[in-house]
């Protein structure tokens, strides 16, 4: 081998060599921060890309740039009308400033410790001053935003943006719950009983109603067979009289055989004597 | 030599984070190339080079989007097709599917499975403390609902939030919390449903794009809502007791409908029968009537002898009947006799008095 080749294979290592050392690069989810001895270098942390360092001497913190997530433990928190709520949250943030961030709190459970100490105090004053029903319905986002608001500025002297804090459940203990659930019970057997007498009062009303029409649809009924016959019994008379009119005497006459003749039925005693017409021809 | 040192990186850059080879294999390597000596370096090292050039060659699919980084740096968002990107170490790609529609599950699992995960159908299992939720005025309910999203814009979803599909989890959760905190318990069990997933998506949507988060939330999807465990008896009995209320009006409409056509059918009778009842009187008296007439017209024609006639038919007519008894006095007879009223026969024998005789 040829000593220019040996010359360039340690040239083109110790080049690799301080290459590796000297330049790196910072994704674009991170930030980065260069260290010098214990001291950090220059006034802003370094963006995505490629940079370089001095090997050896300097050294490069990574900070995440993306937003983070803390979650907090549920906690039971008393509202301002004494009521207890467990109130589970969580927060968004982000290290806005590596080098505040890294001399305050050097790392991200050291950042959410801090968030955990401030969230939960601001959560506290807060919601103490809400009725449970606020909390849970109206005054939600208000009590977020000022939770935010004022987290916000609380974590901005370690380098923090908090970006948000939001409640995401807020349940009730145990015995509340039951509470409720009582309630709720009580609430919808009252409900049920209501339907059925509901249902009760139409049908009755349904009933009679359909009997009362029943009961004027007969009376009408016989209302209108009365008018009926009694047109019947008014022609018939008038048809009677008409025709009888002419002659009331043999009307009489013929009238009264025909009465004689059923009326004369047996056991009838006729004492018969002989001026009776009818014997008149036996003297 | 100089090719040894190429081949060493070649090696690392084709595995990385593979075991580096180790002693005896390089001293192998070493040994054979050697022995091999030419064609030598000057010709491998062209090869090399295009074989590195040629690793930037990367395909993207049609729902996917390609994301070049150079040197860590976000760079450009390339599409589908094939596409170039200077190789290793200088630029590298990533390719997210955007098209793709994921599914997160909130208040149970199906199939007890992860809750990130493509649309699958079978057994679910609940999960009480993340479905049950306070209602506005103080009830409690349990929601299951899926959140449906996909990526729209890559470069955010990438690099903008620790843990995306963590972070549409926290924001589901607190925004259906919210909505269905502001409403009350029926519109979530009834007809509040559609409104609740609007709502609720619309919320979802705004926290995550003010953490930028480059999701977009497809629908919200509610899909079991029930009354807690506890109070499900009491909620079932209401709706037993809504459809006890209808049965209850259907009975009595049924009665009605049964009984006032029976009416209707009865008063018809009862008139028709009126009807039937005048004309046959009416008939009857005119039949009559025309009978007197005629009867009439003959008797005035010769008034005595069919007087005389008909006197003798009729008495004719009684006294032929044998059980009535008949006896013939004298004026005398009869004056003298002594009135003798038979009063205990008097039921048995009737009225006997004789009308007839003093004619």
């Amino acid at each position: 081998m040829k000593k220019s080749t040996v010359t360039l294979i340690v040239l083109v290592i110790l080049g690799t060599i301080v290459l590796t050392q000297s330049a790196f690069t910072v994704d674009q989810t991170e930030k980065a921060i260069v260290i010098q001895l214990g001291r950090p270098v220059g006034e802003r942390a370094l963006g995505p890309g490629l940079h370089f360092k001095l090997p050896l001497v300097q050294n490069v913190v990574y900070f995440d740039a993306r937003i983070l997530d803390f979650d907090a433990k549920p906690e039971e928190i008393t509202t301002t009308d004494k009521k207890y709520m467990n109130v589970d949250s969580y927060s968004k943030w982000r290290i806005v400033d590596p080098l505040t961030f890294y001399t305050k709190v050097r790392t991200i459970q050291g950042a959410q410790a801090r968030l955990d100490d401030i969230v939960r105090s601001q959560l506290r004053v807060a919601l103490g001053r809400y009725t449970l029903i606020e909390v849970v319905s109206h005054k939600r986002q208000e009590i977020m935003d000022a939770v935010s608001s004022r987290s916000r500025e609380l974590l901005e002297p370690y380098g923090i943006e908090v970006i948000d804090v939001r409640i995401k459940r807020t349940d009730l203990p145990a015995e509340n719950a039951r509470a409720i659930f009582g309630r709720m019970k009580a609430e919808r057997e009252r409900q049920a009983k209501q339907y059925r007498s509901e249902g009760r009062e139409a049908s009755a009303k349904i009933i009679a109603t359909a009997d009362k029409e029943r009961a004027i649809i007969l009376a009408d009924a016989a209302k209108q067979a009365e008018i009926i016959r009694g047109e019947g019994d008014a022609q018939a008379t008038k048809v009677y009289a008409d025709a009888l009119g002419r002659s009331p005497e043999f009307y009489a006459f013929t009238r009264s055989l025909e009465a004689y003749r059923k009326g004369f039925g047996k056991n009838a005693r006729f004492i018969l004597t002989p001026k009776s017409p009818f014997l008149k021809y036996m003297q | 030599m100089n090719w040894d040192w190429e081949k060493l990186q070649k090696q690392q850059q084709g595995r990385p984070g593979g075991k580096p080879p180790s002693f005896d294999d390089f001293q192998d390597q070493l040994e054979k190339f050697k022995q091999f000596k030419l064609p030598g370096w000057k010709l491998i090292l062209p090869v090399l080079i295009l074989l590195w050039a040629a690793s930037g060659f990367y395909i993207v699919e049609p729902d996917e989007v390609g994301v070049v980084q150079q040197f860590g740096e976000f760079n450009r968002i390339t599409t589908a097709g094939p596409n170039y990107h200077i190789p290793y170490p200088v630029e590298s790609v990533l390719t997210p599917k955007v098209t793709q529609i994921r599914r997160i599950e909130f208040g149970f699992r199906s199939s007890g499975r992860a809750r990130v995960q493509n649309f699958q159908q079978g057994v679910s299992r609940e999960v009480p403390e993340e479905a049950l939720m306070l209602t506005g005025d103080e009830n409690i309910v349990s929601v299951q609902f899926i959140v449906q999203y996909m990526i729209k814009d890559a470069k955010d979803y990438l690099f903008n939030v620790y843990d995306p599909s963590g972070t549409i989890v926290h924001a589901g959760e607190a925004a259906m919390r919210e909505v269905i905190g502001n409403g009350k318990i029926d519109d979530a069990l009834t007809t509040g449903k559609q409104e609740i997933q609007v709502q609720t998506r619309d919320l979802m949507q705004k926290i995550l794009d003010s953490y930028q988060t480059g999701i977009s939330i497809v629908a919200v999807q509610m899909q079991n809502v029930h009354p807690p465990e506890q109070v499900v008896d009491a909620f079932k009995d209401v709706a037993s007791a809504r459809e006890d209320k209808s049965r209850f009006i259907n009975e009595a409409e049924a009665y009605q409908r049964d009984i006032l056509p029976k009416a209707r059918g009865e008063a018809s009778r009862v008139i028709n029968g009126a009807q039937a009842y005048k004309e046959a009187k009416v008939r009857k008296a005119e039949g009559d009537a025309s009978h007197f007439l005629a009867v009439l017209k003959e008797y005035e024609k010769a008034k005595d002898i069919t007087r005389e006639r008909l006197y003798l038919e009729a008495m004719e007519g009684i006294l032929q009947n044998p059980e009535v008894e008949k006896l013939i006095m004298s004026d005398n007879a009869l004056k003298q006799s002594v009135p003798y009223l038979p009063l205990g026969q008097l039921p048995r024998s009737g009225a006997t008095a004789t009308p007839k005789a003093t004619k």
